[in-house]
């Protein structure tokens, strides 16, 4: 018997006894509150737009294009950390021994000095050791963005303790938990870019290019650009270059105040650093390089900007220093531009090279000591230097 | 807590899965009439005859892969995973999911009898994402096997549907007798029974008519009595167009007695409590 036609009185029926059980208190099924709750790390996934990154971004993109799991995350991080360790002849097989000794009272672990990635494991693996003791006592942020019958949640804040509790259930031997992570409730129409801002840029140690993503990512928000929910370029952040608070002076105070309460002027400055080149702003985020140095970078052509910002890492440069590089770089570029005569810089190099069999590496060593009065600084110096006779050598053999 | 009512008796053509795939919508429609901010509802099918998925997703091609046996069959740190992987939507509302059953189940219990830990396999998975649903409902099968025994573990409210007949009001002591066996064997101190749902009552029957009043007479049947469903022929017609009671016939008598039925179930779950 094919179905009666009666689709619109399963209303009447359902509604009726529904009415009836409400009894006079319609709000009994309602709950507006925020929820604290258990989730299967599985449902939870980190925010590919969060501008504060916890992944390196190779990792990060395929993370977030769903090449590699969470657990194969972890053991590419694992894996670039052991080699990095094993140059330095620190080997170690288990993550747990990246831990310091108890036993070892000596003070070598503080002179040793990490790159960025063995910086973060060793991070993750602390936060995992006090999870697994303590317990997760400060739950997660999560916004409810599930879709039909696939539950998920989306981190607003706390993707560090995510990966620490990855870490500890597939990399800490000895896990006995079931795999489950406390996690606050959002709905995902209460979800807030500004909220997240705010647990951002209320913590220290987000670097200065994590800020000026946030600051492109309350920019593009208020002006309506549709936020992706996949991995973006630097070019979705760049966008916001060509926006303004001024084009938006209602949210002008908010957005200022998602931003740890700066001013316009460092709003501005934050938000300029995303005209840095891709593997500048790379670098930059790594090492989390203060905006003060940065931002003298961007006044040279995007090609040397990767090169200052290694030169800002590997010397450990002041932001004076930067900006003595900067603008004798910068100097230079303008002078050669403006027609065929040499600038009275390069005149003076080429007479330098004329002078070469007259002093000593130690004289110029001492020299440069005394000119720059820093040895970092005259390191610095001496690379650029390098680096441009290499160009010149390579523009004299071309012709 | 989220509730999981687990609809069991030993006797088959009781209406077992009838009663759960009709409550699980009705579960789910009404909590959303209600402006409940979860309506979801999780319906789980552990007949290897797969009735309960054929009638809620319109197909009972499940295997290895993606059926209640996967999860069953996963290890102990992937199963949650596998159980969410496994789930689908069913045809009939939006917010009532499905984990279908599979005629490997049949297999399954041979496969894990004599596992430690074998009759917490659905449980344990379970626990982990049941709080993503308002509330979950499983179908067994009619015996006491390790399936319906594993559903028992999982469930907080055993409710037995039983027919008004001599033979089965006499089995339904041994019913409630084996779920107290299950409650106190495996210290399972979350699940009761909380219903007996008398299903395909004819009141022109005088037999039937008596064994009701005996029943509501009884101390402690009595209070466990939670609907009368009449007997309707609707029902079959809908499952032959694979519907719920309710989309194919809102008028007809069975409907009305599942909707009364399921409306109490959702009183427990708003409530929170008994």
């Amino acid at each position: 018997m094919p179905p009666k036609n009666q689709t619109h009185r399963i209303d009447e029926l359902l509604g009726s006894v529904t009415e009836e059980l409400l009894l006079g208190n319609p709000q009994q099924f309602e709950d507006h509150t925020l929820r604290v709750e258990r989730l299967l790390l599985e449902m939870v996934r980190p925010d590919p737009v969060q501008p504060r990154r916890v992944l390196p971004e190779q990792l990060h993109f395929a993370f977030h294009g769903n090449r590699l799991t969470p657990t194969q995350a972890l053991k590419e991080l694992v894996q670039l950390v052991q080699v990095a360790a094993r140059q330095r002849g620190r080997p170690f097989n288990n993550v747990l021994e990246l831990l310091p000794n108890p036993d070892d009272e000596s003070d070598e672990e503080q002179t040793v000095h990490l790159s960025p990635e063995e910086q973060l494991l060793h991070d993750l693996v602390n936060l995992a050791i006090t999870i697994r003791d303590d317990g997760q006592v400060n739950p997660l942020t999560v916004v409810d963005v599930s879709q039909g019958v696939t539950q998920q949640f989306r981190i607003e804040t706390g993707e560090r303790r995510y990966w620490a509790t990855w870490l500890l259930r597939d990399f800490v031997p000895g896990y006995t938990g079931d795999g489950m992570i406390p996690c606050i409730i959002i709905p995902a129409e209460r979800s807030s870019v500004f909220r997240q801002a705010k647990e951002n840029t209320a913590r220290s140690g987000l670097s200065a290019i994590a800020m000026a993503r946030q600051a492109a990512l309350l920019l593009l928000t208020v002006h309506g650009y549709q936020i992706p929910d996949t991995a973006v370029s630097n070019d979705f952040y760049r966008q916001a270059l060509n926006l303004d608070l001024r084009g938006k002076r209602e949210y002008t105070e908010a957005i200022l105040s998602a931003m740890g309460g700066v001013d316009k002027a460092r709003f501005s400055r934050l938000k300029a650093l995303l005209q840095l080149s891709d593997e500048a702003l790379e670098l930059a985020d790594r090492h989390n390089i203060d905006e003060k140095k940065l931002r003298y970078v961007l006044s040279l052509p995007s090609e040397y900007h990767v090169e200052i910002v290694r030169q800002i890492i590997d010397f450990g440069l002041s932001s004076k220093q930067v900006q003595d590089l900067c603008r004798g770089d910068s100097d230079d570029n303008d002078k050669a531009e403006q027609g065929e005569k040499p600038s009275p810089s390069a005149i003076k190099i080429a007479k330098v090279t004329q002078a070469i069999n007259a002093t000593s590496a130690q004289d110029i060593a001492r020299a440069l000591l005394l000119q720059e009065g820093d040895a970092n600084m005259a390191r610095a110096r001496i690379q650029a230097l390098y680096k441009l006779l290499l160009e010149t050598e390579r523009f004299l053999s071309s012709g | 807590m989220t509730r999981i009512f687990v609809f069991t008796n030993h006797k088959g053509g009781v209406g077992k899965s009838t009663s759960a795939t009709n409550t699980a919508f009705g579960i789910a429609s009404m909590l959303r009439r209600a402006g409940a901010p979860n309506a979801r509802v999780l319906l789980i099918d552990t007949d290897s005859q797969a009735h309960a998925t054929l009638v809620t997703t319109g197909t009972k091609d499940f295997g290895a892969d993606d059926s209640l046996y996967s999860v069953l069959m996963a290890d102990r740190q992937n199963a949650a995973q596998t159980l969410l992987n496994c789930i689908v939507q069913s045809t009939w509302d939006e917010n009532l999911h499905v984990l279908p059953a599979s005629p490997m189940l049949e297999g399954a219990e041979r496969e894990l009898m004599g596992i430690a830990g074998a009759p917490y396999r659905l449980a344990d998975p379970l626990s982990r994402i049941a709080n993503r649903y308002a509330a979950i409902v499983i179908d067994t099968r009619p015996s006491f096997s390790l399936m319906t025994e594993m559903g028992l573990i999982a469930a907080t409210d055993a409710i037995v549907p039983v027919e008004p007949r001599y033979l089965e009001t006499v089995g339904l002591m041994s019913v409630i007798g084996k779920i107290n066996d299950i409650r106190e064997g495996w210290r399972i101190q979350n699940l009761r029974v909380s219903g007996i749902l008398v299903t395909k009552m004819n009141s022109r029957i005088r037999g039937h008519n008596h064994l009701l009043n005996e029943l509501k007479g009884h101390t402690v049947l009595g209070k466990l009595l939670v609907g009368v469903i009449p007997s309707n022929e609707a029902v079959s017609y809908a499952h032959q167009n694979h519907l719920s009671i309710f989309s194919y016939d809102p008028k007809a008598p069975a409907s009305k007695a599942y909707a009364q039925f399921v409306g109490k179930l959702v009183q427990r779950i708003a409530q929170g409590g008994a």
